[in-house]
């Protein structure tokens, strides 16, 4: 381990995780993985070995699959924040060890599920490593959970493409601004291109722009909603290209008050998910009706974002995820910006895989 | 209805007497309902038949009773809030229906934000529409709430019993399954009257009422009947645990003593056994269920609930 931490819990329970590893005498090498693993980080050379290491594990344990509702990781509350996160940690650490004298019951499926229990949360928390020394932290969590690896389109690291798809790429950026003048609906409607307006049906004019690809209604009140942008700053580029329009028109429009309202993003963590098993152990915060929805609709608590969880391992989240709960210094439009969610989406899953 | 606690046979002879020209059928559909809610893989086709009579008749007296309601009120349909009224008596599964609107609500309040031509639709329809089951159960039930403990259910987070205890039923049945075997499960999970709403409307068979049921009143019967069927299907599972002897209960004579006195030599244990070649739910077992949930036992039963008066208790208010 190297560098600053900014994120402590992740040393604590690394070096929790590899006294258990070494108690339960694990194969697995994880040498292999050392603190310099980071085969996702676009500003860290790698050397390819490690990182064949890992992305073969991360296949084999892709495919491992088995039972581990016994393990009850339920305890890994949502109120594990940044701010309190070392009583926490110390707490979770706790119960990490006593979740993982369970896993060594028969399990019904081939592959051995136990150990693998471990190994995964070891492999997993190995990556935590907040050493590096970048603040810009890609590696940390890109791997809380192997299924989960991610890439950013920026690395070079081939080996590791076919784990693309399960980052949570984000899919949807709502907003709203205000441009602070009063609007002649109307008049726009005739005057702009790719503008619609039906007074009948609702009192707005949509206008789409395609570069970013977006859709916008403009209210006569002068604000606009803008959805359809795939990152929070397209959404502020194409709420401000769509106020240039209103501008060229001839209003007096201005930008303010721009703000974020939704974001929707969605992962796929290639494996089935057991909602019944979710459900049961997270029964405060999950919902799961299959006759209205075939999702799972998982409310967490913090950060505060919906999720909803299929069967087939595909994770839809929703909700306003403001960056100062993450450290700031994290790139604005890379899935980092998901790093504690993801962080606890994992170990959620991670109860429940078939 | 007779008024003898419940030969649900008579009951289901004469549903069936009365539709025999009926067409429309959930059988199949509710075979795969059953599996979803704890029985065999292959429930059998007799105990859907059995289970669909059952569920038919139950809903047909409660839009009967609805329609008065309604009729008392002046409306011109049934809504959502006349069978809110009927249920007002049982406060579990009152709460869980209320759970239910409220999940519906939040449900299309989440898909909204997330499918983007949704959110425009929403919009353009004026949006008014976010939390509206919620709002008019809410504003219903404070109407007619006079010792303010319908309004405390909407506070109460309590834990459903027997919510919790199908999830954990699903869950150990889940638990053995593998990939392919798990996901026919979940698909089975999701049928529901709901999906095929417009089967639903003709077998139920409305045109011969004057006042007709709501949009949202077809919502809420669709639940109800699931509900039937569930709760059908959690009786008819402890029915059947009891009927098997376990081997060192001291009262296991008692037990089988207890299903002579009450059943005819056609129903004995010992029959039904005999057709149990699957693990699969027997009609007698339902039938046995019905009785015991319809049978009045107390000082005070001859009293109590209004809604009795026709034979046959609702299993799902």
């Amino acid at each position: 381990m190297v560098g600053p931490l900014p994120m402590e819990e992740e040393t604590y329970l690394e070096l929790y995780l590899d006294q258990r590893a070494a108690q339960d005498d694990l194969t697995q090498p994880r040498s292999p993985l050392p603190s310099s693993i980071v085969p996702f980080d676009v500003f860290m050379p790698n050397s390819s070995t490690p990182e064949t290491a890992f992305s073969s594990l991360l296949e084999e344990v892709e495919e491992a699959s088995g039972d581990f509702s016994s393990v009850d990781l339920s305890f890994l509350s949502d109120e594990l924040t940044q701010e309190n996160k070392d009583p926490a940690v110390a707490r979770s650490k706790h119960e990490i060890e006593e979740s993982c004298k369970t896993p060594s019951q028969p399990l019904p499926s081939e592959q051995d599920a136990g150990p693998d229990l471990n190994s995964r949360l070891s492999n997993s928390h190995s990556h935590l490593h907040p050493g590096d020394a970048d603040s810009v932290q890609p590696s940390l969590e890109k791997s809380t959970f192997l299924p989960l690896a991610s890439i950013t389109p920026m690395t070079p690291m081939t080996s590791v493409s076919e784990c693309s798809g399960t980052v949570p790429q984000l899919q949807n950026v709502v907003s709203t601004a205000n441009l602070a003048c009063k609007l002649d609906l109307k008049k726009i409607a005739l005057q702009a291109r790719n503008a619609e307006y039906n007074p009948k049906r609702f009192a707005a004019v949509i206008m789409r722009i395609r570069e970013p690809r977006t859709t916008a209604l403009i209210f006569s009140s002068g604000k606009i909603v803008c959805t359809g942008a795939r990152s929070e700053e397209q959404s502020r580029l194409a709420a401000r290209k769509f106020a240039r329009v209103i501008q060229k028109l001839g209003f007096p429009a201005r930008f303010l008050d721009f703000k974020i309202q939704n974001l929707v993003g969605s992962c796929d963590v290639r494996f089935p998910i057991r909602l019944e098993g979710l459900v049961l152990t997270h029964q405060q915060f999950c919902s799961y009706e299959p006759e209205l929805f075939p999702g799972l609709i998982y409310r967490m608590v913090n950060p505060r974002v919906v999720l909803l969880i299929f069967v087939s391992g595909k994770v839809v989240l929703t909700g306003l995820f403001s960056r100062s709960v993450f450290a700031p210094e994290l790139h604005y439009d890379n899935p980092l910006v998901w790093i504690l969610l993801r962080y606890k989406c994992a170990l959620i899953l991670l109860v429940s895989i078939i | 209805m007779n008024n003898t606690a419940a030969s649900p046979m008579s009951a289901a002879a004469s549903s069936s007497g009365r539709s025999v020209g009926k067409s429309i059928s959930f059988a199949s559909e509710l075979q795969i309902m059953m599996f979803s809610l704890g029985d065999a893989r292959r429930p059998l086709h007799e105990t859907a038949v059995l289970i669909e009579d059952v569920v038919h008749t139950q809903l047909i007296n409660l839009l009967q009773q609805a329609a008065e309601v309604s009729r008392l009120r002046g409306a011109r349909v049934i809504s959502d809030e006349d069978l809110l009224f009927l249920m007002r008596k049982d406060k579990k599964k009152l709460r869980r229906l209320l759970k239910y609107m409220f999940f519906r609500d939040y449900k299309s309040k989440i898909v909204k934000g997330i499918d983007e031509d949704d959110l425009l639709e929403d919009k353009l329809s004026g949006s008014s529409n976010t939390n509206k089951r919620q709002k008019t159960a809410q504003d219903f039930l404070n109407s007619i709430d006079q010792t303010g403990e319908l309004l405390a259910m909407f506070e109460d987070d309590e834990i459903d019993e027997v919510k919790q205890e199908r999830m954990e039923r699903a869950e150990r049945q889940t638990r053995i399954m593998d990939s392919a075997q798990y996901a026919e499960f979940c698909e089975s999970r999701q049928l529901s009257f709901y999906k095929k709403a417009s089967k639903f409307r003709d077998w139920l068979d409305c045109s011969s009422m004057e006042i007709k049921p709501s949009v949202v009143a077809m919502e809420i019967l669709a639940y109800l009947a699931y509900e039937t069927v569930a709760q059908l299907v959690d009786l008819a599972l402890l029915v059947r645990q009891d009927m098997v002897t376990k081997a060192g209960d001291p009262f296991s004579h008692a037990i089988s003593a207890t299903f002579i006195q009450y059943h005819n030599s056609a129903e004995s244990p010992a029959a039904c056994g005999v057709e149990a070649h699957s693990d699969a739910i027997q009609p007698c077992h339902i039938r046995e269920a019905v009785r015991r949930y319809g049978h009045k036992i107390g000082p005070l039963s001859p009293f109590t609930s209004a809604y009795r008066r026709n034979g046959m208790a609702f299993l799902a208010c």
